[in-house]
């Protein structure tokens, strides 16, 4: 994506430069590059457009321009400057958003500007003013200029449509640890997913970025840390919003190195940072999930049949214990679009030798027919107890309360209290995450199982031909690009007007559906999880 | 079969095509295994599809007997039914050419009741029939609407045109009719079955006109239920529900969020939504030149089934297509119904089902399991995923049961009604002696 367009950009200045006059190209664009790397480039503007608007006249050699009156002339600027913030915009939307060779242009700009000021930083403050304006401003309007034509976006969730997760390491900033880099790339590539993996896997990279890490001279470890790590911070939440877990562990590492002593020797900072890492994964997460599991499975009676949805990692664990307590139990997997996380569970515990039954998830009402208990796991607890999870699990603890029977099958919600939050949301709306939306076109796997591509590539074109007595006199152009782009009437939904793909990837199941939540301290009701929060994050 | 010539996959357009040529027996045996097959499987296809049969069935009996006309359409009827029980709607179909027959028959025994009374009794007594009429009209009226097409004052024209029409012995025999003909009405010749027949064959026409025009009935009903702005969530590739949307699209600017249906109808899911279909299925082939919601400038938002509870608390409406509707009100719809209606009941947003009187099924349920029916698991777990397949338990699901209290509104091509008005449409198409044939 980055690389073809990066062409474009480059060229564009020239092209776009022609309207204007050729002696003012080469300060306005020495002028125009720099710019969006400074983040405080606002006042510098007004001051460097005199300069270049003096060059105008002199070269132009008019007097008539001389003339105009102040007032006039800073008309003619602000009109002018107008005009090229449009244009650089224009640009940067037509390099898609992808700043590959933007930043070190940038950079070697403003160096080439500030004269090497400040060696250390000058490389990386550029870096990060260019993130900012490209995740705030560029970026948006990028999103919004390259679907011209329509925008994509769901009007209810607009508030949740951020920059589109990185997908490259491209771009990224230099300080970024190689360690994060790669996690940044499993995280938006759903290898690591889930709440509690990314937490521990956030912990580890960081623990790597603080063993590498040496405090510039001039500086406190305890507050230059804070600003290293927030770099690897900001990288990894452009490649996936941070869950509420990694937000948690995030801000007791963050606590933990701004309370270390200024005074205490770099190494022995260091080797405390390790070990906090370290007790906290064991204590917020591994033992955490050993004592839910071990409390969760007690919950478990033989004949029980269970019901879960999607594939929570303690939920698997707490089965797996239960098992291995030799009782006999059916288990009930519910999964669904895009991600299909149940597959893995499943694959689990039928390995263990467990009875496992899967359906998607227009087979809740008959999963949940004849089931004895819910078990969930979750992304987060909010502060009005409600359970923040897996898009759908709203629609499997709903069912569950349907009184079928008059029997209701009690939910049970398993949840280490670091993903426990103060926020607070009422439906799906207000908290959630947008998942690329093309993930729901569906590829077609049929060639890949063949793997005779071009029997199935002829047949494509040959298909509609057939049915074309019908079909072809309706669209003559849009059958000749369904084609190429494969069987999936999706393919193209960009270019459809009209049309919207939602992908969101949470869901809020309100606390009435929840009857229990079993934390590692101990088994609670949804209304006691902001008291829990409290309490754990006083300690 | 072998008829046709060009290699149309098994569905109801080779059906149809083969049945004008086939022998009877062989489209019947054809149609059982279509439906066993689920070759067809649309309800409005099986639906046409039966009566086509029926039609054909009917005009080759050559009997001239209401009760062996009823006879052969039952032994029909019961085997189709017998070959794909959990499809209501070819019951529902055969139910409704038997109460036609049944009905013209009675009208028939009817007018030859008071053929007779009249042939006996009233000929000598003309004037004081024409002196009171009303208890005439009143005696020749009971039990049967149907006849209010014969004019009831020209008592002696049908005499003189059923004396016209037919061979020239019954007049001879006029004398002996009442005795021996009224009460079976068999003796009375050859021409009221002949009506009948036809009549039945007319009956069957127009049950074939209503399903093709059924969608469009329904549609018209569209404005008056999805206003400007509102947020309309639905579910599979109904083409009637789709119908219903194109008609209040061209009027209002609304948006829709399409639940996909995964796995068994998203591909014509998708298809529908973006008008691109390449799919080959027989309902949306027919159903091609229809424009998609987006073409109309509709925003149209495809959603995972698993994000309905998430969208839920901005929708206004539920608009769902339906399998079957039940007796009491209870859906058969396809597999995720029943959550997608459950969650709107708990937002309180309404849900409005649109669906054909064809697929009112005087069927009450007992046993909501043994209506359900399950599909192919590979489209649950490819087979690429042939290790998981062997060691858990796939289930694919087809259809929901959704309880009536779940639905608030039903849109049939007769109207509106409330879920407990239902049973008085069900006892208005079907006769009881029918609901177990």
């Amino acid at each position: 994506m980055v690389n073809p367009v990066d062409p474009v950009q480059t060229s564009s200045p020239p092209t776009s430069s022609v309207l204007k006059p050729a002696t003012q190209q080469s300060p306005d664009m020495s002028s125009q590059q720099p710019q969006p790397s400074t983040g405080a480039s606002k006042p510098a503007k007004p001051s460097k457009q005199p300069k270049s608007k003096d060059a105008l006249p002199t070269a132009g050699g008019a007097p008539a321009e001389e003339k105009l009156s102040p007032a006039e002339l800073k008309k003619r600027a602000k009109a002018e400057k107008a005009a090229r913030r449009a244009r650089e915009r224009a640009e940067r939307d037509a390099t898609g958003g992808a700043g590959a060779t933007q930043g070190p242009n940038a950079a070697s700009a403003k160096r080439g500007s500030t004269g090497g000021a400040g060696g250390k930083e000058a490389p990386g403050q550029p870096q990060k003013g260019q993130r900012h304006r490209r995740g705030s401003a560029t970026l948006a309007s990028a999103t919004e200029q390259k679907k011209k034509p329509e925008d994509k976006s769901v009007a209810v969730f607009g508030h949740l449509y951020g920059q589109p997760r990185r997908t490259t390491v491209a771009g990224a900033g230099k300080e970024v640890h190689p360690a994060v880099l790669a996690l940044g790339l499993q995280m938006s590539n759903y290898v690591i997913c889930g709440s509690s993996a990314r937490c521990v896997a956030t912990l580890l990279a960081f623990k790597r970025v603080i063993e590498a890490y040496t405090t510039p001279l001039g500086t406190s470890l305890s507050r230059h840390l804070t600003t290293h790590l927030s770099h690897q911070i900001t990288y990894l939440s452009t490649c996936r919003p941070l869950s509420i877990s990694q937000g948690n562990a995030i801000r007791a590492l963050k606590l933990e190195i701004s309370s270390i002593d200024p005074s205490v020797p770099e190494a022995d900072a260091k080797a405390t940072l390790s070990d906090f890492i370290d007790s906290f994964i064991r204590e917020k997460i591994t033992v955490a999930d050993q004592v839910i599991a071990t409390s969760a499975a007690q919950k478990i009676q033989d004949g029980d049949v269970i019901v879960t949805f999607a594939g929570s990692s303690i939920v698997k664990q707490t089965l797996l214990t239960a098992h291995k307590q030799g009782k006999k139990f059916r288990v009930s997997i519910i999964d669904s679009r895009p991600l299909f996380e149940g597959k893995n569970m499943a694959r689990t515990l039928a390995n263990a030798g467990l009875e496992v039954q899967y359906s998607l998830v227009n087979g809740i009402s008959h999963a949940i027919k004849d089931a004895t208990k819910v078990f969930l796991g979750a992304h987060a607890m909010t502060s009005n107890g409600r359970l923040y999870s897996r898009v759908g699990t709203a629609l499997v603890a709903m069912s569950a309360k349907e009184r079928a029977g008059g029997v209701e099958v009690p939910v049970i919600v398993c949840c280490e209290t670091v993903k426990f939050t103060d926020r607070v949301a009422l439906d799906s709306i207000v908290v959630n995450e947008i998942a690329d939306a093309d993930e729901l076109v569906p590829n077609q796997p049929l060639q890949q199982v063949t793997g005779l591509p071009g029997p199935a590539a002829a047949a494509a074109p040959a298909d509609p031909k057939k049915g074309g007595n019908k079909a072809a006199p309706n669209n003559p152009p849009a059958e000749s690009t369904p084609v190429p782009n494969g069987s999936s009437p999706l393919a193209n939904w960009k270019d459809t007007p009209n049309l919207q793909l939602l992908n969101i990837m949470y869901d809020v199941t309100p606390a009435e559906y929840v009857d229990m939540v079993v934390t590692e301290m101990g088994s609670l009701p949804p209304s006691a999880v902001p008291i829990v929060h409290r309490m754990s994050t006083n300690l | 079969m072998p008829s046709t010539s060009v290699a149309l996959t098994p569905g109801l357009a080779s059906f149809l095509k083969s049945l004008k040529t086939n022998p009877i027996d062989t489209s019947i045996d054809n149609l059982i295994s279509l439906l066993k097959r689920r070759q067809i499987h649309h309800s409005r296809s099986c639906a046409t599809a039966t009566a086509y049969l029926l039609l054909r069935v009917i005009s080759a009996c050559r009997t001239t007997d209401a009760a062996k006309l009823i006879e052969r359409v039952q032994s029909v009827g019961r085997r189709l039914v017998a070959a794909q029980p959990r499809e209501m709607v070819v019951g529902n179909i055969v139910r409704r050419v038997l109460g036609l027959i049944r009905d013209e028959a009675e009208d028939d025994r009817e007018a030859d009741f008071n053929l007779s009374e009249a042939g006996s009794e009233s000929q000598p007594q003309t004037p004081r029939a024409l002196d009171d009429p009303s208890e005439s009209m009143y005696g020749r009226f009971e039990g049967s609407d149907r006849s209010s097409s014969r004019p009831p004052l020209s008592q002696p024209a049908p005499i003189s045109m059923f004396s016209l029409l037919s061979h020239p012995e019954p007049e001879l025999s006029l004398p002996g009719t009442p005795i021996s003909a009224s009460p079976s009405g068999r003796l009375l010749g050859h021409a009221p079955s002949k009506d009948i027949r036809a009549e039945v064959l007319e009956g069957v026409n127009e049950i074939i006109d209503e399903l093709g025009q059924v969608d469009d009935q329904i549609a018209a009903y569209a404005l008056d239920h999805i206003h400007s702005n509102e947020i309309i969530l639905t579910h599979t590739s109904s083409t009637t529900v789709q119908k219903f949307l194109l008609k209040a699209a061209a009027k209002r600017k609304f948006t829709v969020i399409h639940a996909e249906s995964y796995p068994n109808n998203h591909e014509a899911t998708h298809a529908t939504i973006s008008g691109n279909s390449t799919g080959d299925d027989e309902i949306l082939s027919t159903e091609s030149f229809q424009k998609p919601l987006i073409a109309l400038g509709i925003t149209v938002i495809l959603i995972p089934d698993s994000a309905v509870f998430a969208l839920m608390s901005r929708v206004n409406k539920v608009i769902l297509g339906t399998h079957s509707v039940l007796a009491n009100g209870g859906l058969i719809a396809s597999a995720g119904t029943r959550v997608i209606a459950r969650a709107a009941k708990v937002h309180q947003t309404p849900v409005v089902v649109v669906s054909g009187v064809y697929k009112l099924s005087p069927v009450y349920p007992f046993d909501f399991d043994s209506l359900i029916e399950y599909g192919d698991a590979s489209k649950v777990i490819s087979y690429e995923d042939g290790d998981l397949v062997d060691q858990i338990d796939v289930q694919n699901p087809l259809y929901d049961y959704v309880p009536a209290e779940l639905i608030d509104l039903y849109i049939t091509n007769l109207g509106g009604h409330a879920p407990s008005y239902l049973y008085r449409i069900v006892s208005d198409h079907y006769r009881k002696e029918d609901i177990s044939f």
